[in-house]
């Protein structure tokens, strides 16, 4: 019985081995370890010079482009998580009724999400050209003025998240699949009370959805702290460092600028940001997420 | 035999449509044209001549269709070069990544050891780590290995597990009765068979998921090949076409043209995946509902 046990102790470690491995590796030591380094001058060349806090003081006291990055990134998050979630759950409901030609709108949605991310983005620096632009094409056609898009300061950032919303799919898909394991009954039930359907909407639909609202709300935030492509590709943090997201200056700071300490020590700001965010998410979402299992206990 | 049918046709109640269906209908149709439009107007621009590009006021379909700038335009770059480049990287990286988290996904889901729990939150909470932290000290490992310039900082992790895709083979394998390893095992099945002909063939739908997911974002990467790969006949499409937009600023047909191609193989494993990917997705949704 216990070399029984002992082989499956044994078996168990050998199957998540490339994991324990893989965690260790690469997500474990460059942790642990970016810790030291973000308190130290380095280079990459060089061995790292112990400094102190002289990276933060930098960053927080002296560096003209850091408190822009800031803005630029939390105005960011607050521009797409939400429009992003709202626009999923409400085209998710839209195409939660079986009705002809819906599985083509499923489709058709879902279809810009398949496009891979330097795609999209070049086909939209292509849109967003002023004069030959489809953007401005389309607007000269209605007769409107024509828009700055990625040329203004204004403008520049809503448009970044514009692009993002054209690939609302996924989430939409997310939710679809969540609505769809609503379990009929509550309808029915709903139904032969004589419920109106915006009640139904708001007491039955929404709350049971909560849990993959909260899942996709977390998920949301960490995604968009991180953007960069959009600003690799599109804007390269211009005009005049309204869109320069802090993800893309620690990339310019690290690997343009060699500054692979400095560089570090701005990965733990906003990582320390995206954990500060996702804990209070969870502590207020706590109170409006509905989970199954609580009911039933 | 058809009086049959005709009857039970009859016996069905005729479903009624509202004006709400209506305005359902109508919201999602404009809807579509606003998701379709970028990409149509795309093919429009690679089948226009050279002239008719930049004509003002530009005309929506081209005169005559120019299918030649599929050729044309993939010549002007390295582009079946990074095309490969691309496909091997995505096949190979898709093969480490499935085959290690169906391994770790059972070990963690079928085979009972201590401190499985603590690796499972370890995993699963390292989901939550922004992909920034280890950038730097990872970069820094694979220069001094000697791994600068090649592709094997993209290839090498995926042979490690990948939490999301362990994550999901675990949810799914709740969802398959115990006593059929039970039932393999007392016959004197190993793990590895039990794993490999009885359990895999059941979770086929969450494998194809892990698959295409897998294969969409190793063809979609772009900060690591950005990061470790300089010289450009190693490089993959997304970086080519990120850098050749600028060469092709006064040839937007063949840069549509190329990029059209570029997008294809996402195209082509979403359409034949399609049923798997909704069946997979759906029930590990459903199971994390639980």
């Amino acid at each position: 019985m216990t070399r029984r046990k002992l082989m499956e102790w044994k078996n168990g470690y050998l199957f998540i081995l490339p994991s324990i491995i893989g965690f260790s590796v690469f997500v474990a030591y460059p942790l642990l370890s970016s810790i030291y380094y973000s308190l130290t001058e380095w280079s990459g060349y060089d061995n790292p010079r112990f400094v102190g806090f002289d990276n933060f003081n930098y960053m927080f006291t002296v560096d003209p482009a850091f408190w822009p990055s800031i803005r630029a990134t939390f105005y960011y998050v607050l521009l797409s998580v939400p429009s992003s979630l709202i626009l999923g759950l409400g085209l998710a409901m839209l195409l939660n009724k079986s009705l002809p030609g819906i599985k083509w709108f499923r489709t058709i949605y879902y279809l810009p999400t398949v496009v891979p991310s330097i795609a999209t983005l070049t086909l939209w620096l292509f849109i967003y050209q002023p004069q030959y632009g489809l953007a401005n094409s389309l607007l000269r056609l209605l007769g409107l003025p024509e828009g700055t898009w990625l040329t203004s300061e204004m403008t520049a950032l809503p448009s970044i998240v514009l692009i993002g919303l054209w690939q609302v799919g996924s989430g939409m898909i997310i939710f679809l699949s969540g609505l769809q394991s609503v379990p009929q009954e509550m309808y029915e039930a709903a139904e032969v009370d004589g419920a109106p359907k915006w009640r139904v909407s708001l007491n039955i639909t929404i709350p049971m959805i909560t849990p993959i609202l909260f899942l996709q709300l977390i998920l949301g935030i960490i995604g968009s702290f991180q953007a960069f492509n959009q600003v690799q590709v599109l804007t390269g943090g211009g005009p005049n460092f309204t869109t320069s997201l802090l993800n893309f200056k620690i990339y310019t700071d690290a690997f343009n600028g060699r500054l692979f300490g400095y560089a570090i020590a701005e990965v733990w700001v906003l990582f320390v940001i995206i954990m500060i965010f996702t804990a209070v998410t969870y502590r207020y979402s706590n109170r409006f997420v509905y989970y199954e299992s609580d009911n039933s206990k | 035999m058809s009086m049959a049918a005709q009857q039970g046709a009859a016996a069905r109640p005729r479903k009624k449509y509202t004006w709400l269906d209506a305005v359902r209908i109508a919201l999602l149709s404009i809807g579509s044209i606003a998701m379709l439009f970028p990409l149509l107007w795309m093919l429009t621009i690679a089948l226009k001549s050279n002239n008719e590009v930049f004509q003002i006021p530009p005309e929506w379909f081209p005169k005559e269709m120019q299918w030649s700038n599929f050729v044309t335009g993939t010549k002007e770059i390295n582009f079946w070069q990074t095309f490969v480049n691309s496909m091997f990287i995505a096949v190979v990286c898709t093969l480490g990544q499935v085959v290690s988290s169906v391994l770790v996904g059972y070990g963690l889901a079928r085979l009972k050891f201590p401190g499985r729990k603590l690796w499972f939150s370890l995993f699963v909470g390292s989901l939550m780590l922004p992909g920034f932290v280890g950038m730097i000290p990872l970069f820094h490992m694979y220069t001094s290995l000697g791994w600068y310039d090649s592709w094997l900082p993209i290839i090498v992790p995926a042979f490690f597990g990948n939490a999301t895709f362990s994550f999901l083979f675990v949810q799914y394998l709740k969802t398959i009765s115990v006593s059929f390893d039970e039932a393999a095992k007392i016959d004197g099945a190993s793990d590895m068979y039990v794993l490999t002909k009885v359990l895999v063939p059941m979770a086929l739908p969450v494998i194809v998921t892990m698959v295409i997911f897998s294969f969409q974002g190793s063809w979609n990467q772009y900060l690591e090949p950005l990061i470790y790969i300089v010289t450009p006949e190693k490089w993959t499409l997304s970086l080519a076409m990120a850098s050749y937009k600028g060469t092709y600023a006064t040839a937007w047909n063949l840069f549509m043209a190329a990029d059209l191609i570029y997008i294809l193989p996402m195209l082509l494993l979403f359409f034949f995946g399609q049923k798997f990917f909704m069946q997979g997705l759906g029930s590990v949704n459903s199971a994390s509902l639980k």
